[in-house]
């Protein structure tokens, strides 16, 4: 009965994927710390002086190693044109979310990592302190395809270490609110659009509600995808820059946290019971609530849902005083190599690959996600017929602020979570809960 | 006490050995020294990758001597096993025996009873939470009521013991039957005819007969129930008004560990786990001598 | 009479758990041939699917080599099932029925492996294997089921549930331990070794996490495992992974029923022997 309780670690994977991704967060130290990158991998800037002779020496063949399967079609297409440009293969392995980390936990105490893998907020500073990720730094500078100022910078400043870059940027989320049409057209509504302000939100959620449906529902585990956005549009934030204090006990925080709260209690969002049994983007594929707070990662589910794919579309999130506040919490994956691979050239030049202006156009066009280079995400919004994706596009024009991190953010997220319970459930005032979380966030952040 | 070793036990002594060095061999390499390690663990501040540790003694110790969460992960974990336990060795044991006698489709019960061990995980957890659910349920709404099953902080976890059970009784089944399979049937014979009811047959020859492989069956069962995890890692998470009530020690652990990097301290919740356990199975151990017969 | 009405009255205990044991498993059924659409819809409330999604079936099975990976997995099962039957019924049989110096020790061992939660072998398991190059092979797989502990318990119970006077009898024959064990005494624990081997297998079978980590070639791992992987993160797509679930269930439902089989058999054998 251990294999069965074993298993289950890493096959918990419904329930648990989604809200492990999206809420959890970054732990990254000073990433903006912009020493200029010492030298000290001569041996990488020899070999990178001739680079089209990657294939040829080579035997073998890369691993490389993602965990989303909804992406390793489109991903394979790009890997196979860098395959026959340089002779080397390399085939995309998927490992579930939760399995994935066990792996490169189990792969980097073993001394036996993937060559090219995706790298995420939640573990980043751990693997670039240890280093277990290929410097990549020299061969970026040497590189006629990457240039770190094409990227968001949240994201590229996410994997960096003490001056040196350990990732390449590979795509970027964004925040839109996804609405049901059919809802909408019952309730006589207008679809929501760019000149919803947060209180028209919690006034249409209202006219959205009867016996049948909810105006809205709330994801009350996953930060990125609810109060984080209105906290930074109110003009609250949840950490200081120097990671050194929370911001929950501003007042403006705190108000946005009870844009939510006050909703639950009006009726317009289903209480904390319901959302914790059936996940909002559930609730919205069942027709039960009008709109659902989501990221651009969750599209792939909404587009092979008959129901979404027939009801549903997608807008931007609204604002609060003015469009210049609207906010979008983002967050982006990155490419990495492992420091001890067999064949680090080649793994070098598959990132180059991917993350070339060419490779995110076609990252784009595929429909696999937005991608991270500036500018190459247009053709994203072609890649499904059902929804009119600008929604998650303009997104991109609004203020993009990173998802809050320190070193240790699973620590005090967790906590924060657990706290809020009590804000959801109304057993307690929000301002008194959100002291709470900021006065222990402090003692968190302080021991880091 | 003194006597010379008879050839008798020196040959039972060389054999013994040889007999169980495989096991123990293979024992010692696979899960002893992982589990010397982790002890070891226990007494740093660990590093990422196992490096970097830092000796800090007891304190990981003390720590959970005086954190509140340790002991409601305990606390919940025990009412999950006094569930789980009891009723799927009851109803199990019952199964079995009516199920050994000669009758029409018993090959298609025990079949059917033993369906939810082959059923992955995952998916036992997602039928089960769906079947649970409190709007949109099988369950709710074939009985039209309204009770959040698995969100009521007071009956989720009972709730979760439940599938514990529904998920064990085929294992228990099957290690009963193939118990009652080693009892003579003569046994029954001579009951039978000094006639004895099937109440008192099974009281009175069958659970003595048995009683190794019952002390097996509780042995085990509460090992597994005291690190149950699974079920709950699947079913609850952090937003659910539950999780409080239903964390059990080894999603403490594993929260520690695996999630928030802190394996020292993962590693301190894991030895208390050990020690509440080998309590509990030492306990047995003594206590089987009032209750087990061994020919 | 009376017998008719106990017989009845157990039918109908029966038959009732056997609704609640099945009810899920309808569920699961069901859910892998309904529309996405339709295992979320509430309202209506959607029981039967409305269309047979019958390509539900043929998805899954387009997404990868199943005779690759069925032959992995058997072969994985069949060599845990023989390590553990072998090992197992050596090392029960010794606590069971010898007598020898540090024999307490050693099962107080045996006990200690099944106190401790297997997540804490998964890592230092994987650097030995992967310190031998054994990732992707058959061996990987093996490596955590080369003995065990439960089994070795599990037959000690059984071999001390026998009578004694057999093993006298055996003795006063001449029969050295070897050969006791060998004729005498492991061929009346078939039930056990049955109940371990039906165990090992489901085990082996249902195990996700090792095989993913020792594995992560598509060409070398488990049915499970790769029947996991298919279950990308952020998709929710029910009906699938349903399938999944219920294919996967299959091969070990029929292994049981070849091996409970046995265990009617067992009965002849034993009872006539004793």
């Amino acid at each position: 009965m251990k294999k069965k309780i074993l298993a289950v670690l890493l096959s918990a994977v419904t329930a648990l994927s989604v809200i492990a991704c999206g809420g959890n967060t970054a732990s990254t130290s000073e990433p903006a710390a912009a020493e200029p990158a010492p030298k000290e991998e001569p041996a990488a800037t020899v070999e990178e002086a001739e680079p089209t002779s990657i294939g040829s020496s080579v035997e073998g063949e890369l691993t490389v190693t993602i965990w989303d399967e909804g992406q390793r079609p489109g991903l394979q297409q790009i890997v196979d044109e860098w395959s026959a440009q340089s002779g080397v293969k390399a085939t995309i392995q998927v490992v579930d979310w939760n399995n994935y980390w066990t792996l490169l936990e189990a792969g980097a105490t073993g001394g036996e990592l993937p060559d090219v893998f995706w790298m995420h907020s939640n573990v980043a500073q751990k693997y670039m302190e240890n280093d277990l990720l290929l410097d990549l730094t020299d061969r970026i500078a040497a590189s006629d395809k990457i240039d770190l100022n094409n990227y968001y910078q949240g994201i590229v400043n996410l994997y960096q270490s003490n001056g040196k870059q350990y990732a390449v940027p590979k795509d970027i989320d964004t925040i839109a609110l996804w609405y049901n049409k059919t809802i909408f057209d019952e309730m006589g509504v207008p679809y929501p659009d760019d000149t919803w302000t947060w209180a028209d939100f919690k006034e249409n959620a209202k006219k959205l509600t009867n016996e049948n449906h909810w105006g809205y529902a709330i994801a009350p585990g996953n930060n990125q995808e609810g109060y984080y956005n209105t906290i930074y549009s109110m003009g609250g934030y949840v950490i200081s820059d120097d990671k050194k204090k929370s911001g929950m006990d501003d007042p403006k925080s705190i108000e946005a946290v009870k844009l939510f709260t006050d909703m639950i209690a009006e009726g317009s969002c289903p209480d904390l019971a319901t959302v914790s049994e059936t996940a909002p983007n559930e609730l919205l594929c069942a027709g039960k609530v009008a709109m659902s707070i989501n990221g651009s990662w969750m599209l792939a589910g909404y587009r092979d849902n008959e129901y979404a794919a027939a009801n549903c579309d997608v807008a931007v999130l609204p604002y609060t005083n003015d469009p210049s506040d609207r906010v979008s919490i983002y967050n982006g994956l990155g490419w990495a190599a492992a420091a001890n691979g067999k064949n680090l050239d080649a793994a070098w030049s598959l990132i180059e690959h991917l993350c070339s202006k060419e490779g995110q156009l076609k990252q784009a066009e595929l429909g696999v996600t937005m991608s991270a280079y500036e500018g190459t995400s247009d053709a994203w919004v072609n890649s499904v017929s059902m929804f009119d994706l600008n929604g998650h596009m303009k997104m991109l024009d609004a203020k993009l602020v990173f998802r809050p991190y320190s070193r240790d953010t699973t620590v005090w997220e967790d906590m924060m979570i657990e706290k809020l319970q009590d804000a959801w459930t109304g057993a307690r005032p929000v301002d008194e809960v959100c002291k709470e979380i900021a006065e222990e966030m402090n003692a968190d952040l302080a021991e880091e | 006490m003194k006597k010379r070793a008879s050839s008798r036990q020196i040959s039972e002594f060389v054999w013994g050995w040889v007999f169980i060095l495989p096991t123990m061999l293979g024992l010692f390499v696979l899960n002893i020294y992982p589990m010397i390690d982790t002890i070891r663990q226990s007494f740093y501040k660990t590093g990422d990758f196992g490096k970097g540790n830092i000796f800090v003694g007891m304190a990981n110790y003390k720590k959970v001597m005086g954190d509140t969460e340790v002991w409601q992960a305990l606390w919940n974990t025990a009412k999950y096993a006094l569930v789980e336990v009891p009723f799927s060795i009851v109803i199990a044991l019952l199964l079995a025996v009516v199920l050994n006698k000669k009758l029409k489709g018993r090959s298609v019960f025990r079949t059917l009873f033993f369906l939810p061990m082959v059923v992955a995980p995952a998916a036992i957890a997602m039928v089960w939470k769906w079947l649970y659910n409190s709007n949109f349920g099988l369950i709710n709404n074939v009985f039209g009521i309204k009770v959040n099953w698995i969100s009521n902080p007071d009956i989720a976890i009972f709730s979760i013991a439940v599938i514990g059970i529904w998920s064990v009784l085929g294992y228990n089944m099957v290690l009963f039957l193939a118990g009652l399979q080693e009892v003579p049937r003569d046994y029954y014979e001579a009951a039978a005819l000094d006639g004895a009811n099937g109440w008192r047959q099974l009281i009175n020859i069958t659970v003595p007969l048995i009683s190794p492989t019952i002390f097996f069956v509780l042995v085990t069962r509460i090992i597994a129930a005291m690190q149950v995890f699974d079920l709950i890692y699947m079913m609850i998470d952090l937003n659910n008004p539950a999780w409080k009530k239903t964390e059990s020690l080894v999603y403490l652990f594993y929260k520690y560990s695996f999630e928030q990097s802190k394996k020292g301290y993962g590693a301190t919740v894991v030895v208390v786990l050990l020690a509440v356990i080998m309590v509990l199975t030492v306990f047995q151990l003594v206590g089987q001598k009032k209750w087990v017969h061994y020919e | 009479m009376k017998k008719t009405i106990s017989q009845a009255v157990i039918y109908l205990i029966l038959i009732l758990v056997s609704i609640i044991m099945i009810v899920p498993f309808v569920w699961m059924f069901l859910t892998a041939f309904k529309t996405t659409a339709e295992t979320t819809q509430i309202d209506p409330f959607v029981i039967v699917p409305a269309v047979w999604q019958t390509q539900n079936f043929s998805n899954v099975v387009k997404a990868m080599d199943f005779v690759r990976l069925y032959a992995n997995t058997l072969g994985m099962i069949a060599l845990r099932i023989l390590c553990a039957v072998l090992t197992a019924t050596l090392s029960g049989y010794a606590f069971a029925r010898l007598e020898f110096k540090g024999k307490n020790i050693m099962f107080g061992v045996v006990l200690l492996q099944m106190m401790i939660p297997v997540q804490i072998f998964i890592i230092p398991q994987y650097v030995m294997v992967s310190k031998l190059h054994m990732t992707n092979t058959l061996f990987g797989l093996l490596f955590p089921g080369l003995v065990t502990a439960f089994g070795t318990f599990l037959l000690r119970q059984a071999f001390m549930q026998l009578p004694k006077d057999l093993e006298e009898a055996a003795r006063l024959d001449g029969c050295n331990i070897p050969k006791t064990f060998l004729y005498v005494m492991a061929p009346l624990t078939k039930s056990a070794m049955v109940a371990l081997g039906i165990f090992t297998a489901v085990f082996a079978y249902k195990d996700l996490m090792w095989p993913m980590i020792v594995c992560p070639d598509n060409r070398a791992t488990t049915l499970a495992s790769a029947l996991a992987k298919m279950n990308g993160q952020y998709q929710q797509k029910y009906p699938e992974l349903m399938m999944a679930a219920l294919i996967s269930c299959v091969p070990m439902i029929v292994i049981y029923i070849i091996f409970q089989k046995q265990f009617i058999e067992g009965i002849a054998t034993s009872g006539g022997k004793l």
